[in-house]
């Protein structure tokens, strides 16, 4: 296989990890070496599915060992197997990066006979590259493999910039029917490991000039969403976990794409299937049809509620308080948290405090802090804030402005959903048509 | 301030930041209130009214920027410094305003966002940090048979500053050229300092070095593999990569493309 072609192998195992952010981090650059870090991140290109391309994502090898059944790169998968070398990668690397057409390099690997071999072959590409040959100093975002040993987790933390070690399965039992290779403790034990690491980095790094910094950037992780019957309740409980508890950066969330005829996990086959964003586990003849909106829905709205308890102050037990599992299709968590929430509700953009403000549907952090700041220099009235470039389709509904709410609102809860919905998909109302037959 | 009358004209200066700063130094120390402020290069004369050249004064231009820095803030001088980059035809004005206003007001100026000149200036500023952003990821490098790295861009306001800054941060033992295609400028950078310069419209593309066009076509590869096709999303695509970053863009085939020279 020729270079273009092994690459296209490896870029196609890798592109389901859908981390590809490059922040966390600003490091300018240094005499001698190559490349800075933004602590923002950037996104140097997007692809044709809307996700951003910042790192050269890609695997040094898909040659796997174990048997994952979500995993494209699984044993049993019937695909073109290649590898790289690690001067071929960091080689690649620097070519794209003097280019501005990456931020740094996302290298991950199939577990290819143990996992301390897979680690000391993602240490040496590592090594090569921020060694005297090519002194990349950009960004690196690494995989480790879990059950690898401490010391070579420790070797590649310091080479990396972040670190990551995907869960997939939300649970212990999807994981042992799926990936009968993996187990929950063979995950979380490297990553409370690297957590201690990033800690103790921490406070050496502020202490000694010549301390050597651990994953700067964080770790974070990936969750596979819709391939098992895990609620969203159960999924965003295991994030503010994984926040809280392990001190992770980022807890990505991506939707379940079948990649290849496993009977174990769902297909989407009638159109009815697909509809439903948990589809049935009982397939049939096999066919996969193209309509992933559900699904991709599901995902999005997981990652507004990440949001809301990473940045809102929000907990995963006020977005799941009553008895429903998932989280709503048609309205965004905040607003379906709101419009349960009605008691708190309206709020005075004059007097209300900056947590307050943030909790208000369609305002967010930007919002707020304009709010926050221009209220001290002068009462705020709805064209002020409309002036200010704060959004009100939503907020409209939840704010007074001295005291008054603005024109026309039923403060009912069905009624703004209504609204908030464009008439879409609740109550019993419908636009009239000319086929209709009562009309007829 | 003196007590003569003020002299309402309209102002013509050079096109330079510091020319701006000296507009507001007239407008202080020799009483001089612009009825319209246009740069040398983009005058439009006027049948009515002669035009009032203000001379660049480095010196005054200091003091304005002494003066902005400690009776506004730091923030404010940036805001002001990105605002003057927009290509909005009536940023001079408003930044005038919002300077003359935040004299007035210290450093609370930036509260008071139910002015519209100072909604304006801000806004202007961050539509310039936005693209600047942007185009630190989107723009492209191609290798020229000399070694140096040549980047096009089409941006709508005047972002070589910014990008400039970025890259010598970041490839500083590089020699790079990023050339501006709409405003004819480019800034040229040869490992120590940049340098900007005005450019012909006409100019002939670069020679490209050897391997330059099997890298784009890794590159161009490497970029659709990397789409899940069962995601597809035009509308999502458009909105993270507005259509009018793509035309320099090589792998959407857009200029700088090495193998098109060939031909």
């Amino acid at each position: 296989m020729d270079f273009s072609q092994r690459l296209k192998t490896l870029t196609e195992g890798a592109k389901y990890d859908v981390a590809c952010t490059s922040s966390g981090m600003n490091r300018k650059a240094k005499k001698g070496m190559v490349g800075s870090t933004e602590a923002c991140g950037i996104c140097h290109s997007f692809t044709a599915d809307g996700r951003c391309i910042s790192l050269l994502k890609m695997l040094i090898n898909n040659y796997c060992e174990y048997d994952c059944q979500y995993c494209v790169n699984r044993r049993s998968s019937d695909i073109p197997r290649a590898s790289m070398q690690p001067h071929e990668v960091a080689d690649l690397t620097m070519q794209f990066y003097r280019r501005n057409y990456i931020e740094g390099l996302f290298l991950s690997s199939a577990v290819i006979k143990s996992p301390d071999y897979t680690m000391e072959m993602l240490i040496k590409t590592l090594a090569l590259l921020r060694g005297d040959t090519y002194r990349f100093n950009g960004y690196i975002h690494v995989k480790a493999i879990p059950g690898a040993d401490e010391a070579l987790i420790q070797r590649l933390g310091t080479l990396a910039d972040r670190m990551s070690i995907n869960i997939e399965l939300p649970s212990e039992r999807s994981l042992t029917v799926l990936a009968p290779d993996k187990t929950k403790p063979a995950i979380l034990a490297p990553m409370k490991y690297v957590k201690n690491k990033i800690l103790q980095s921490k406070e050496e790094t502020a202490k000694y000039r010549s301390a050597e910094a651990f994953v700067p950037a964080g770790q974070s992780t990936q969750l596979i969403v819709g391939a098992t019957p895990e609620a969203d309740s159960k999924i965003v409980h295991l994030a503010q976990g994984l926040y809280k508890g392990y001190g992770l950066r980022r807890v990505f969330y991506s939707a379940y794409i079948p990649v290849g005829n496993d009977t174990m996990l769902p297909r989407y086959e009638s159109k009815d299937s697909y509809r439903s964003p948990t589809p049935a586990f009982d397939t049939g003849t096999g066919l996969i049809d193209k309509a992933y909106g559900p699904i991709l829905m599901r995902e999005h709205r997981l990652y507004q509620a990440d949001w809301l308890l990473r940045f809102y102050g929000f907990t995963a037990g006020e977005l799941f308080k009553t008895e429903e599992e998932n989280l709503s299709l048609h309205l965004d968590p905040k607003c379906h948290w709101a419009l349960r929430n009605l008691e708190q509700f309206p709020v005075e953009v004059n007097t209300a405090d900056y947590r307050t403000l943030l909790r208000v549907p369609g305002i967010g952090q930007i919002s707020a802090e304009r709010i926050v700041k221009a209220r001290r220099a002068s009462k705020l009235d709805f064209t002020n804030l409309k002036k200010m470039g704060i959004v009100l389709k939503r907020a409209r509904y939840f704010i007074t402005c001295n005291g008054k709410m603005a024109e026309k609102i039923n403060f009912r809860p069905e009624s703004i959903e209504l609204r908030l919905t464009d008439n879409h998909a609740v109550g019993p109302y419908s636009q009239l048509t000319l086929a209709d037959a009562a009309y007829a | 301030m003196p007590s003569a009358p003020r002299k309402e004209v309209d102002i013509v200066f050079d096109g330079t930041f510091e020319g701006f700063l000296c507009v507001v130094y007239a407008f202080y120390y020799e009483g001089i209130t612009p009825l319209s402020i246009q740069t040398a290069d983009a005058l439009q004369p006027s049948l009515m009214q002669e035009e009032f050249f203000i001379v660049t004064n480095n010196d005054n231009a200091c003091k304005v920027e002494k003066a902005i820095r400690k009776k506004i803030s730091h923030d404010a001088y940036y805001t002001v410094a990105y605002a003057f980059l927009s290509s909005a035809d009536d940023r001079f004005m408003c930044m005038l305003h919002y300077i003359v206003y935040g004299f007035k007001m210290g450093h609370r100026v930036d509260d008071h966002l139910h002015h519209d000149f100072i909604l304006r200036v801000h806004k202007c500023a961050r539509e310039v940090g936005r693209e600047a952003h942007l185009l630190k990821g989107f723009c492209r490098f191609a290798e020229t048979a000399q070694g140096i790295l040549y980047c096009a861009v089409t941006p709508i306001h005047h972002v070589l500053m910014p990008l400039a800054e970025h890259f010598a941060d970041r490839m500083m033992e590089q020699s790079w050229v990023i050339h501006d295609k709409r405003h004819n400028k480019a800034v040229v950078y040869n490992g120590e300092s940049c340098v900007f310069v005005d450019v012909t419209p006409n100019t002939v593309p670069p020679i490209y070095a050897e391997n330059e066009a099997q890298i784009q076509e890794l590159w161009t590869s490497y970029f659709n593999t990397a789409a899940i096709t069962a995601r597809k999303n035009p509308k999502l695509h458009r909105n993270m990569l507005p259509m009018r970053f793509r035309g320099d863009m090589v792998e959407f085939g857009g200029t700088g493309r090495a193998d098109s020279t060939i031909s």
